[in-house]
């Protein structure tokens, strides 16, 4: 198998900003202190030199294919099309099973092509990175394994806790853990501790685990991570001989949804974002960015959308880990922003609802990040009523680390 | 350059002195206790940062974390600190020039305009953005917004930075510039002398700017150590360590002031 290859579409300008056409508003951009300029610099020029060489860029897809086995398969869920209606009525529900990767989520694509790059390109031997649900210091863990690299991964202390499968599986691999007990504990302290932490380190490489961050980030990791989409399009043609009507991916900051969007951004494919409602927007405690009242604001180092309050950055509040994150990357909120893609929300208490529908329903374990997706997804597609249509969502984890979360509220819930 | 900044380093330079610029963060314990700390601080510092706290700040380190999250916990806010800062002016005996340091979200939040007009309001008279990108828009928006009330805009350059990037900073800064000593976090290491002098030499082959020195300076042989290369020495965490340790200790001002008076003692060329 060959993987399409990458084609750029959508460049932030020389400074790292998207402009708005219509309100000249600019996203992205590189916020932060003057010492990590020349790291930042020295990332950039790194991953421009990447995408040009052709030996590296083989070395890394051999290894895409072999060790993060990145050709997950797409697989029709009739199950999922029964609940939604049957396909008479709502038309074929696909499911992208990225769940099925090395480390269990889409994260690996990203994190070991980062690493790989760190090693052969920045030459660096550490590797810092900052987590949410763990999936990303796993998955950066595992490669700084095989690379033969160092790992410091930082993790928020209530993710710490809710997440110690994928933490502990971090550890195993190798990676050497702080935990942060700022702010909220989660991961937007996390992420400030790493970059700190790279500041006391400027030899070290920063990983970072969503389309967020200072220029050159948000580009590199949807670049990087867009390989699961341009894998997707071209499996999703193969199957239905057009590229999907509608894709449906939860967000966080916003790297599994720009993972799959990207290579379709183009296309006619309409493209939804779902944000967790937490215990429902109006109530203050969720972890919605654009549908929770967000503005413009400056955070670790980008310009984007952000949840505020009083000019500080507000706590997000729900289940999932993944997506306990105030702000979306700056290209999703110009994306949004242009009207190219739309969001929903679905509740906590939902989503715990369709974990277990998963489990019991579709014999799947999911990440309880993708059963946020997989709910808002389904009551979109039945208020479609289109049997023409075909349907992707981004299946983007597993849930072995929710397990015990999750079955306490299966017992509870009987 | 602005006026109290030209007073400041004029006298120091009669006096063959150096000159102490400390730093506590705005509202740290709580508005009151701070504007205590802030009056005391004017009776021996140079000039004065006072710190605009954000929660989401990535170049501090726990000490002045901690010291953010005590102040947005006493409600905190942009408003606020200007009203301190204007307070403590109108109470003050002298002309200690005041800077606000923060990031940049605040700032963008609350408007750049309005932010400039503000600060000459309220007698603020320099400000610090530790996140401010010389190619961002909002850098040369606040810039020029600062210029023309003649607030001084210092920017910080570090030990990692080349002389490319020196040369872009120095024409965007004003009054004087900060260099940060170490590849690290604020007080999180001891100011490193040699870094000093390596970015001193690049800035004196490009301009007269007066020279601040920050990160890593506690003590007086530290200021010492500096004030024989620099203009001025920062003294941050130093301070607000004490703040930290004593926030409801009734002799918290004493003991800043026998802080700061130890440390002066290093401020001889």
């Amino acid at each position: 198998m060959k993987i399409p290859p990458f084609k750029e579409i959508n460049s932030p300008n020389k400074n790292g900003y998207w402009i708005n056409p219509k309100t000249k508003e600019a996203y992205g951009g590189q916020y932060i202190s003057p010492l990590l300029i020349p790291n930042l610099q020295k990332v950039e020029k790194c991953f421009k030199k990447a995408l040009k060489d052709k030996k590296f860029m083989k070395g890394l897809e051999e290894k895409l294919l072999t060790f993060i086995g990145v050709n997950t398969p797409i697989l029709r869920s009739k199950e999922l099309e029964e609940i939604a209606g049957g396909q008479k009525k709502v038309g074929k529900i696909y499911l992208k099973r990225t769940d099925l990767h090395h480390d269990s989520s889409h994260k690996p694509v990203n994190s070991f092509s980062s690493c790989y790059m760190a090693k052969h390109i920045f030459k660096a031997k550490k590797i810092i990175c900052e987590t949410g649900a763990s999936m990303h210091s796993r998955s950066v863990a595992a490669a700084c394994a095989m690379l033969k690299m160092d790992c410091e991964v930082h993790i928020g202390a209530v993710d710490a806790e809710k997440v110690s499968l994928n933490k502990d599986i971090s550890e195993l691999y190798g990676a050497k853990i702080v935990v942060v007990h700022e702010s909220t504990k989660s991961l937007l302290p996390a992420m400030a501790s790493a970059l700190r932490s790279w500041q006391s380190n400027p030899d070290a490489m920063y990983v970072v685990g969503s389309v967020a961050g200072p220029s050159p980030y948000p580009r590199m990791v949807r670049t990087w991570a867009s390989v699961i989409g341009r894998i997707a399009k071209q499996q999703f043609k193969q199957i239905t001989g057009k590229v999907p009507s509608t894709l449906f991916c939860v967000c966080g900051g916003g790297s599994n949804l720009m993972s799959m969007a990207y290579p379709l951004l183009k296309d006619k494919t309409e493209i939804f974002a779902v944000e967790s409602a937490g215990e429902g927007i109006p109530t203050g405690r969720h972890g919605a960015t654009i549908l929770g009242g967000s503005q413009m604001g400056i955070l670790l180092g980008f310009k984007s959308k952000v949840v505020m309050k009083s000019a500080q950055i507000a706590e997000s509040l729900t289940e999932a880990s993944g997506l306990d994150f105030a702000a979306v990357g700056p290209e999703v909120a110009y994306l949004h922003d242009i009207g190219r893609i739309k969001f929903r929300s679905t509740t906590d208490m939902a989503a715990k609802k369709t974990f277990l529908m998963c489990c019991e329903k579709l014999g799947i374990v999911p990440a309880i990040e993708a059963c946020y997706v997989i709910n808002a997804a389904l009551k979109e597609i039945k208020k479609r009523k289109n049997p023409k249509e075909n349907h992707l969502i981004h299946l983007c984890g597993s849930g072995e680390s929710n397990v015990a979360r999750m079955i306490k509220f299966k017992r509870e819930n009987e | 350059m602005n006026k109290n900044f030209q007073e400041m380093f004029a006298k120091a330079k009669q006096e063959k002195k150096g000159s102490l610029i400390g730093f506590a963060t705005g509202m740290d314990p709580n508005y009151k206790t701070s504007k205590k700390i802030l009056i005391e601080m004017a009776k021996h510092c140079g000039a004065i940062e006072v710190g605009l706290p954000f929660n989401t700040s990535t170049s501090d380190s726990a000490t002045i974390m901690d010291a953010n999250m005590r102040a947005i916990k006493a409600g905190a806010n942009t408003e606020k600190i200007f009203k301190l800062i204007k307070e403590v002016k109108s109470e003050i005996k002298n002309n200690v020039p005041f800077l606000i340091m923060t990031y940049m979200n605040p700032v963008y939040v609350y408007s750049i305009k309005k932010f400039a007009k503000k600060c000459k309001t309220s007698n603020v008279d320099g400000v610090i953005i530790v996140d401010s990108n010389n190619n961002s828009p909002e850098d040369k928006e606040l810039s020029k917004e600062l210029k023309k009330i003649n607030v001084a805009y210092v920017k910080l350059v570090a030990p990692t930075n080349d002389e490319a990037f020196i040369k872009e900073t120095l024409k965007k800064c004003s009054s004087w510039i900060y260099i940060v000593s170490y590849a690290g976090l604020t007080g999180s290491k001891q100011v490193n002398v040699e870094n000093v002098k390596k970015i001193s030499k690049l800035i004196r082959k490009n301009s007269k700017i007066p020279i601040g020195v920050g990160f890593g300076i506690r003590t007086k042989s530290d200021v010492s150590k500096v004030i024989k290369i620099a203009d001025a020495a920062i003294v941050g965490s130093g301070i607000v360590d004490i703040v930290g340790k004593n926030s409801k200790n009734h002799n918290l001002t004493k003991k800043i002031s026998s802080y700061l008076k130890n440390l002066k003692k290093g401020l001889n060329k």
